[in-house]
């Protein structure tokens, strides 16, 4: 039977797992993602949950085994966070190119040095090129829903690809939100067992190693058109939920208080909710500011992000990670350069770095990034490309 | 015409079809001959490492591997797929060379044994990093000349296969391909038993220790006439030696192999001292509980 009670993030995960009947759990354990992987191993040892635990020795070994299994036909489920998907990164590419539907949860946490316990992006957003979908959850409920979405993104025979559902450490993982746990009954109608077709019917020549570079190039081409195909289920899998269970998370970006707004502020992760509060007082202050909640950011919503730019003159993208050197700004941003540039009429983009290594996004912070932006369509200029808004707080920014 | 049939009707049956990408003389096609011949069809293969892996390209199995760093730990996955799925009847076998099991994926294989996977874990070991032009690894021997030890290796190799067995683990043996009846009663020995089997088997390689190809066999042969290369099992920690030959001076290997030549009188006698010894504690501990 359904249910609704205060569940954390890190518990909802653990019911995603067990609602999407996950039969080969590898995990090792990392602060924030601990008490995911202690719920299963609960679960599974109070028989409410059917699976095989592995206790691996590190997060290495937790990505080859996912890769086994998969491989070998088992739905497998597994979680990591900062310095562990840092240290399983020589397996993280092998699922996508091996086209094996793997679900992992990324439980973000800042990569050191400086370690940090807390969330920033740079942990999943340094493998935006490796071929895995990752989709961002705000709370509790959006990460139970976005497991069982991603095995059924993942395994639909037009994908073959693993996804990540990833959400901030602490502001999510341990924070208990209200979360209707669906019936078993519904989500094994929703998502049917894994049928293991895609493997097997990879020719020899992509799983020998060293491959021809002729081979190499046609299955990477592969994967980027199942990329682009993820982009369509991506939106289908999150209709057909909400036709089911009520909830829908408007695929790849949700607009809100959108309708009389000049300009927005697209935000990732657990910052939104703060976000939604920020632009409503702000809206009752006559300001015209709406908000852009980003959650696929892998097939990145290069259309969707276009479509906003007819909309709105003046674009903020919130950047809770570092691109040292880079073109211009975070992760984000330059994705979303690149999206907007091909516009015969681009609008003004800014870029902001927020909540680096964990810090509270606060209210202040958005109230101010929100300012910037209506103030460049003000002044139709944008005074300063990447604003590095805790510095600016502390005046050490110049 | 006779021949031919008895072939053909070989090759029909073989489970390694279509040569090999490895080098003439490698251990490997011999080694992975002989094993299949005892695994039969119902096994999965894993296991990506270079040498072992060119070996493993033309065999006719379920096989999957991820990249030569990744020992036990893809096998691991696929252990608990079948475990998931109930079947019982699949040997999963994981494959590895000496760089893969005794270098960058010790830990892994460490912790499979520690967990007791169901799986047969094999080292393949040519005692360097032959693929990438020979280079040493933990389990090159004394002495020996690789690219990366010009003046020949230091300090000694691994002890892996003891290494193993005090981790509790129900089967660890040493093999040889010159021993083909030794080295497949070995292999089926460890299909009949759950949990962690370890099998250490050498794998000759003309190209990084420097001898005729055609010599193989009798290289390794010497290996363990010499007790260089002592075949043994370890079986729910008791040892049995499998193989009690009369010792024949060490020399008489090294002399065998170019990789050996730059060693001094004093450096042979070493490794002839180091021999004796093994030889003397393995004896002593025969038939005996060595886990600690």
């Amino acid at each position: 039977m359904s249910f609704t009670r205060m569940m954390e993030g890190n518990e909802a995960a653990a019911w995603g797992a067990k609602l999407s009947r996950a039969e080969v759990v590898p995990a090792y354990p990392i602060t924030p993602q601990t008490e995911l992987i202690s719920h299963i191993a609960t679960m599974i040892a109070n028989g409410e949950m059917k699976a095989q635990y592995i206790k691996v020795e590190g997060e290495h070994t937790a990505m080859a085994a996912s890769c086994g299994a998969s491989a070998a036909g088992a739905r497998v489920f597994t979680a990591s966070s900062s310095q562990g998907i840092v240290n399983m990164e020589e397996g993280i590419w092998m699922p996508p190119g091996r086209r094996l539907p793997i679900v992992m949860c990324i439980v973000n946490r800042a990569i050191a040095p400086l370690g940090s316990l807390r969330p920033d992006h740079n942990d999943s957003l340094l493998q935006r090129d490796t071929g895995w979908i990752q989709l961002y959850c705000e709370n509790s409920q959006e990460v139970l829903d976005t497991i069982i979405q991603a095995y059924k993104i993942g395994e639909d025979n037009r994908v073959y690809l693993p996804v990540a559902p990833c959400y901030d450490g602490y502001f999510v993982s341990a924070t208990a939100t209200p979360t209707t746990v669906p019936d078993q009954d519904e989500v094994d109608d929703f998502l049917p067992p894994y049928k293991h077709e895609m493997y097997n019917l990879m020719p020899d020549e992509y799983k020998a190693a060293p491959a021809f570079p002729r081979n190499i190039a046609k299955a990477r081409y592969e994967v980027q058109k199942a990329m682009e195909r993820a982009k369509e289920i991506v939106e289908e899998v999150d209709r057909d939920y909400a036709k089911r269970f009520g909830r829908s998370y408007d695929g790849f970006l949700e607009e809100y208080a959108c309708d009389d707004a000049d300009a927005v502020l697209v935000t990732m992760g657990s910052m939104t909710g703060t976000a939604r509060d920020v632009v409503d007082e702000m809206q009752a202050e006559g300001k015209k500011i709406g908000l852009v909640k980003l959650r696929g950011f892998r097939p990145f919503p290069t259309e969707e992000l276009q479509e906003l730019a007819k909309k709105y003159h003046a674009i903020g993208i919130v950047d809770r990670n570092t691109s040292y050197g880079s073109a211009g700004g975070g992760i984000v941003s330059m994705e979303a350069a690149r999206a907007l540039y091909a516009l015969d009429d681009r609008p003004l983009l800014l870029n902001f770095h927020v909540g680096l290594g964990g810090s509270d996004v606060t209210m202040r912070q958005i109230e101010y990034m929100a300012d910037k932006v209506l103030e460049a369509v003000e002044t139709g200029k944008v005074k300063e490309v990447v604003d590095w808004v805790e510095l600016h707080e502390m005046g050490e920014v110049m | 015409m006779k021949n031919d049939q008895l072939f053909d009707e070989y090759y029909e049956k073989s489970l390694m079809q279509g040569g090999t990408a490895c080098c003439p003389g490698c251990g490997g096609p011999t080694f992975w001959r002989m094993a299949l011949e005892v695994l039969g069809p119902n096994t999965i293969l894993y296991g990506d490492g270079p040498c072992a892996g060119c070996a493993t390209r033309n065999i006719k199995l379920p096989r999957f591997g991820l990249h030569f760093s990744f020992v036990a730990d893809g096998a691991t996955g696929i252990v608990a797929a079948l475990a998931a799925k109930g079947r019982e009847d699949i040997t999963v076998v994981s494959g590895g060379g000496d760089g893969a099991i005794g270098d960058i994926g010790f830990g892994k294989v460490s912790a499979a044994a520690e967990r007791n996977e169901n799986m047969i874990q094999l080292c393949i070991d040519n005692e360097a990093y032959m693929n990438t032009g020979i280079q040493k690894s933990g389990l090159t021997p004394f002495g020996a000349w690789t690219t990366t030890t010009p003046q020949g290796k230091e300090n000694q190799k691994k002890r892996i296969p003891m290494v193993i067995a005090q981790h509790g683990v129900p089967y660890v043996a040493t093999a040889s391909v010159a021993y083909p009846r030794d080295l497949k009663a070995k292999i089926e020995k460890a299909m009949g038993i759950r949990g962690f089997k370890y099998i250490h088997t050498v794998m000759p390689c003309p190209t990084g220790w420097r001898f005729n190809p055609a010599k193989s066999i009798e290289v390794v042969r010497l290996g363990v006439q010499t007790w260089s290369w002592p075949l043994y099992e370890v079986e729910n920690g008791v040892l049995r030696l499998t193989m009690k030959p009369d010792p024949k001076p060490v020399e008489e290997y090294l002399s065998t192999q170019g990789r050996f030549r730059r060693l001094t009188d004093e450096q042979i006698e070493f490794i002839q001292k180091q021999a004796d010894n093994d030889r003397e504690r393995l004896l002593e501990n025969d038939g005996k509980n060595i886990q600690f």
